[in-house]
């Protein structure tokens, strides 16, 4: 493997493809993922689910049979645990009480509910010496409902006869923009209505986007402990491990210096786990019979019941272009469907509008996002979080109008889109920094998307090629939206060595690895000498998570701050000691000297031992150099979220006797700023690619009209494998931001969003039909070529 | 039950055919024979109930795979379908069953899912059983009492049925010697590659130059079991397979199936495409043979 | 009270005499009895070869579908038993130096798939390595790398083998 694709100027370890930290335990198979977890005395928790409605009201619950199998310790209704009210998302810890406040946002889960609000929902628990046992006692469980009314989309939900699901949010309308926030509910700008009126060309259609859901690898397993001093243990996935010992300590009653989350290897997690997810069941179960740890595996199948999904939803968009090209106008309404829960409610709703808003220079822009209840498992935080959506919406209605006004949608996007000094997805946080013409103009290139374009252009037949474009623009980090805040300690051991204390998550997207390149380079330490701590709640300082794509940008920032604190406590010791000042010196191979003077020098270590061990002159009995270990400390705040900037362009080929689509190459072209490590960013692009196309192409959970999931299973929930995957090629642009960590920006969402209405608009290049529906399967294709015909 | 628990049952592990026979005769629809047990785990954490289940590992002999060109290929009750893809045999001389094993489910199915047990599991979309049933041949049966040949075309009684009796192993599956001038091939549809299909065809063709002399056409997914096209078969028989021949034929298949709305596709769907589908596969079938 | 059997299953180079129930799969017996984690639970229906170990040598089998009774006299191979004194299998190694692994979970099935496809096939196409690796599943990767690091192990391996034509 080429070892920097990228100009690595002269940087000792960023830019380098080096060796990721914890590859070899999991190629070996040791690598301790929640589920191989083994305590002495472990106790094995089932969780009951009603499966037989999607809304009813539990009536029912007799566990006494159940209690009596063989194994079984303890079995658990909704009384039998803490019926606290909680909000399983961490995103509202996220913001201020007073945003919440102003938002809606409200807490309305409990454990083990008597009002099951979808297939699956949890309604008791059952405890017992082996998970035979307590599936063995699920079956002797006795559950009767009361059935309710199913509501399976927004519009059914918001019907003013509908049933309320919480005296909170009337109509069922979970979440709206706010009125103090957003005039009229709405987020944009300008005068729209007069500047359609004033438009040359006004496309707009109704579009679905579906539920898609993550399908992280590693099932959700958790364990936990309320141990003998009366402390809380888990042993979770999860990808905000400190925000959900915050929410466990809160939902338990403890202080927080009593829970203590153990964050485990985590395998996957693309939104599914930003935030709890069997966590307060597996603690509910724990302190249930305390000193016994307990540990919770949910069944493959469970997994799409049980975390959050993508929000689905439907999705209406106008825009309206003068005759040059110039976007005017955009209107645009997403209401989605939340699912059973709050959740994250005033999340998507809002940053769907957000991602539109910043991408091309609309003239006037109006965005209205509803979230609407529904009897599905809940929605939530999927890689992306509104931008999928928005990208199947409004990369294929800018083709629709370029096509009519006969302008090349390639250089429609060169022309229009925000740049330099534009404002972002957040107000009043401007790009300073942008390379999307040249990702376009390097991606068309290695596609060849103007031959293509024109001898598709030409082509009959049944085979229909096509070759098409989309663009984004994304976050590293979400300030303002929320309060970005990460906080590292890097402890210097007496030889010199260093601990780097932080919360951060690898949930394998490479951050702990990059982030140590990270504290190397600005230490200027070897690699070796730099351990990454975390996972650990008692020592990790606060940390809001990994998610919006901020691991590696506020992270990294912050490792760079604490790492630059270490340097200038070393400096300053190092001064007094050679009688100089800090300017004078100069650090290089762990050895300070002065400038103008080399001989003049103390190693780091010598600093070290001074500070901890060897402060005093045994002949002498006076003081040696300054006693103290040296402790560097960041809190560190983004004053900014860099967002990132790409392009995917897609050829496929469409059988237009049978609708099937067979993909043949696939360029990313992406700003990434500065890659830290090249082969992290290109397996981030890889991955978002599979992801992105099984959004456009394959991936949805649906129900019958009952609500009742119909395809929680790999046979039936299929996601593109490794034979349908095309040739991937991937640009990275490198054209340093001035804000990220060495010129980072953030991959870790980006790179699902373009291929989603890339493959959208090369279908509608290859087939002149556009479809409003994700996926795009090969019957809706068919259907429509028998509709509509093709071009001749 | 759950996909991390099965349901609780006794394996038997009988030494012989008549170890076999008296766990039948004794347990009747209450042991349930597995070979490479794939679809029946897997039918078992969905909840499926059986007090027995009969496991064929420790009989000897039955992994066979022996071809006589009088005789056909004589297949094993637990000769696996990854032993059908590393025959050259299979490769040339029953093209379409060699070419449904290689999309059939996993390799790592494969190397464990038995030929006869996908046929016993009479799916109306088993890919193997779809490209046997096309290819013809006998299943053996054999009981404490004696043994039978069922002709594959009587093998498949109803959805998930065979001709096999409860008192009755199925011990060997004989496929109809090949003929130089006998073209096969295996097509199917699926939804992503690995995937079960929404739609699959087998066909083999009896040649006499450019002539189909006769022929037999076998679609899945579109109805109860397996099905024959009878009457697309009647169109072409005598005829030169040629474009206008297979177009013509599009729209007699749509007639003679009847396909369902299920979790893969839609009736609709499958109606549009299983006429292409089938020239496609007829296609391949005599492109396989200009090589 | 369901029946137990008593089998004798080589892992990783090791007899164990065991008793099993009837209805343990592999997965249970490795995982719950002999505490051997490194093969995973991935979704227990033969569909995401997170279980993948190998049988009799290089041959590729879901763990969960297996059932441990089945396997008396047989020998098994984990990802833990790749290792050899200390030194990663060149699958291993590949897999490592192509930055094929991000969360890993999928690693140790996708590992095993990948020596069982190399056993059968030491030169193989990409085509072919693509179709061989259908029935294990990695969300994180899109495949690319592991492709990759496919293709460099068995070149690895032939030079590791002592080259084309060696006996």
């Amino acid at each position: 493997m080429k070892d920097n694709k990228t100009a690595n100027n002269g940087y000792k370890t960023v830019g380098k493809n080096e060796t990721r930290v914890d590859v070899k335990c999991k190629v070996t198979g040791r690598a301790v993922y929640a589920a191989d977890v083994q305590l002495p005395g472990m106790l094995y928790g089932y969780i009951l689910r009603c499966f037989e409605h999607a809304h009813a009201r539990v009536t029912k619950l007799d566990l006494s049979q159940a209690a009596k199998v063989p194994g079984v310790v303890k079995v658990l209704g909704p009384q039998d645990v803490t019926q606290k009210l909680y909000n399983a998302s961490v995103i509202d810890l996220m913001a201020s009480e007073d945003m919440g406040e102003i938002l809606g946002d409200i807490e309305d889960q409990r454990i083990f509910t008597d009002h099951v609000r979808h297939y699956g929902d949890a309604i008791g628990a059952i405890i017992a010496t082996s998970e035979a046992a307590a599936e063995r006692a699920a079956d002797k469980v006795i559950a009767e409902y009361e059935p309710l009314p199913v509501y399976l989309n927004a519009t059914a939900a918001g019907a003013a006869d509908a049933f309320q699901f919480d005296d909170r949010k009337p109509g069922n309308l979970a979440f709206e923009l706010p009125e103090p926030v957003f005039p009229d509910n709405c987020h944009g700008w300008g005068d729209v209505d007069k500047a359609f009126a004033e438009a040359d060309l006004i496309v707009e259609d109704n579009f679905y986007v579906n539920k898609q859901k993550q399908c992280q690898m590693e099932p959700n397993s958790y364990v936990a402990l309320y141990d003998d001093q009366d402390r809380l243990q888990c042993w979770s996935s999860s990808q905000m491990p400190k925000l959900v010992q915050s929410k466990l300590a809160k939902l338990f009653d403890l202080p927080m210096s009593q829970m203590q989350l153990h964050q485990t290897v985590v395998g996957g997690g693309f939104g599914a786990r930003l935030g709890m997810v069997l966590e307060p069941e597996t603690c509910a179960l724990a302190m249930a019979v305390p000193g016994r740890p307990v540990k919770v595996q949910s069944p493959r199948e469970e997994d799409w019941l049980t975390s959050p999904s993508r929000h689905p939803g439907d999705y209406w968009m106008k825009i309206g272009f003068k005759k040059s090209g110039e976007p005017v106008a955009l209107d645009a309404k997403f209401a989605n469907y939340k699912g059973a829960y709050y959740l994250d409610g005033s999340g998507v709703a809002y940053t769907t509008g957000t991602w539109v808003a910043a991408l091309y220079k609309w003239g006037n822009l109006r965005y209205r996002g509803e979230a609407y209840y529904t009897n599905q498992p809940v929605s939530g935080a999927y890689r992306g979080y509104g931008n999928p959506q928005s990208n199947f919406v409004m990369e294929q209605l800018i083709d629709r109008a370029c096509h009519q006004l006969g302008l090349d949608p390639l250089e429609w996007r060169k022309t229009w889109h925000k740049d330099i000094g534009d404002e972002g997805w957040t107000r009043g946080v401007n790009y300073d920094s942008c390379a999307l013409t040249e990702c376009l103009q390097r991606g068309a290139e290695a596609i060849q998307w103007k031959q293509k374009r024109s001898q598709y252009a030409l082509q009959k037949g049944t085979k229909r090629r096509g070759v098409g474009v989309a663009a984004v623009v994304h976050t590293s980090g979400a300030m303002p939206m929320l309060l970005e805040h990460t906080v590292v300690t890097v402890r210097l051991n007496e030889d010199a060595s260093a601990s780097v204390m932080l919360a951060c998550s690898d949930m394998g997207q490479g951050a702990h690895t990059t982030l140590r390149q990270i504290a190397a380079e600005v230490l200027d330490f070897p690699l070796r000498d730099i351990y990454l701590a975390t996972g650990d709640s008692d020592t990790a300082g606060y940390d809001i998570g990994a998610h919006a794509s901020r691991t590696l940008y506020v992270g990294g920032n912050a490792i760079a701050q604490a790492c630059e604190d270490v340097r200038r406590q070393l400096f300053e010791r190092a001064a007094k000691v050679l009688d100089t000042a800090p300017e004078q010196l100069l650090m290089a191979d762990k050895l300070i000297a002065v400038k103008d003077d080399p001989q003049r020098v103390i190693s780091v270590e010598q600093i070290c031992q001074q500070g901890t061990c060897n402060f005093v002159n045994p002949e002498t009995g006076q003081p040696v150099g300054e006693r103290g270990q040296i402790q560097g400390y960041s809190s560190y705040y983004p004053n900014h979220n860099s967002p990132p900037f790409a392009a995917t362009f897609v050829d496929l080929e469409v059988d237009t006797e049978t609708g099937e689509i067979k993909l043949h190459e696939l360029v990313n072209s992406y700003d990434i700023g500065r890659a830290i490590n090249p082969a992290v960013v290109e397996g981030q692009l890889d991955g978002g690619t599979q992801q992105g196309l099984g959004m456009a192409l394959t991936e949805e959970l649906y129900f019958d009209d009952k609500g009742i999931v119909q395809n929680n299973s790999f046979t039936d929930y299929k996601m593109l494998g490794a034979s349908d995957m095309p040739k991937i090629t991937n640009i990275l642009v490198e054209n340093p931001d001035p804000h990220g960590p060495f010129g980072a920006k953030s991959v870790g969402e980006a790179g699902l969003v373009s291929p989603v209405g890339a493959v959208a608009n090369a279908i509608y290049n290859a087939l002149g039909i556009q479809f409003t529906e994700a996926p795009i399967t090969p019957e809706k294709v068919l259907a429509a070529v028998e509709e509509y015909g093709l071009s001749e | 039950m759950s996909s991390r628990v099965l349901t609780e049952f006794d394996l038997l592990f009988p030494h012989s055919l008549s170890e076999a026979w008296k766990i039948l005769n004794q347990h009747g629809d209450r042991v349930t024979t597995i070979a490479g047990g794939t679809d029946t785990l897997v039918a078992m954490k969905a909840g499926y109930n059986t007090p027995y289940a009969m496991s064929l590992s420790r009989l000897p002999d039955l992994d066979y795979l022996t071809f006589d060109p009088e005789e056909g290929l004589r297949v094993g009750a637990r000769a696996t379908i990854a032993q059908l893809l590393d025959s050259s045999v299979v490769k040339e001389c029953y093209p379409a069953l060699w070419q449904a094993a290689k999309v059939f489910a996993t390799p790592q199915l494969k190397n464990v899912a038995t030929v006869l047990g996908n046929m016993l599991r009479a799916s109306p979309a088993g890919d193997c059983s779809c490209a046997i049933y096309a290819l013809g041949g006998k299943v053996l049966l054999k009981s404490e009492s004696g043994q039978r040949r069922v002709n594959v075309d009587d093998f498949w009684t109803g959805y998930s049925q065979t001709a096999r009796q409860p008192n009755e192993l199925a011990v060997e599956l004989q496929l109809s010697p090949p003929a130089t001038n006998r073209l096969s091939a295996f097509k199917r549809l699926t939804r992503v590659n690995e995937d079960l299909a929404k739609l699959n065809i087998a066909v083999s063709l009896t040649m006499d130059g450019d002539t189909c002399t006769d022929l037999r056409l076998v679609m899945g997914c579109v109805g109860p079991t397996l099905l024959r096209l009878h009457k697309t078969e009647d169109q072409l028989r005598g005829k030169v397979l040629d474009k206008h021949a297979l177009q013509a034929a599009i729209a007699t298949v749509a007639e003679e199936i009847t396909p369902i709305d299920d979790k893969r596709s839609t009736g609709a769907y499958r109606r549009k495409v299983a006429g292409v589908y089938l020239k496609r596969t007829i296609e391949q079938a005599l492109e396989c043979s200009e090589q | 009270m369901m029946k137990e059997h008593a089998i004798t299953l080589e892992i990783n180079g090791v007899n164990h005499q065991i008793n099993v129930a009837s209805n343990q799969t592999l997965l249970e017996l490795l995982r719950n009895q002999l505490l051997m984690p490194e093969t995973k639970y991935g979704c227990g229906t033969g569909e995401c070869g997170a279980c993948t170990v190998l049988i009799d040598g290089d041959k590729a089998i879901n763990a969960c579908l297996t059932l441990a009774a089945t396997l008396n006299g047989r020998s098994i191979t984990t990802v833990a038993g790749l290792e050899n004194n200390g030194e990663l299998h060149p699958v291993q190694q590949a897999f490592i130096d192509e930055a094929a692994i991000q969360c890993g979970f999928c690693t140790p099935g996708m590992v095993m798939k990948s020596v069982s496809l190399l056993a059968a096939n030491s030169n193989p196409t990409e085509q072919e390595i693509r179709e061989g690796l259908e029935g294990n599943i990695c969300r994180c990767t899109g495949y690319a790398k592991i492709v990759n690091a496919v293709q460099v192990a068995s070149k690895n391996m032939v030079q590791y083998a002592g080259g084309e034509g060696g006996s």
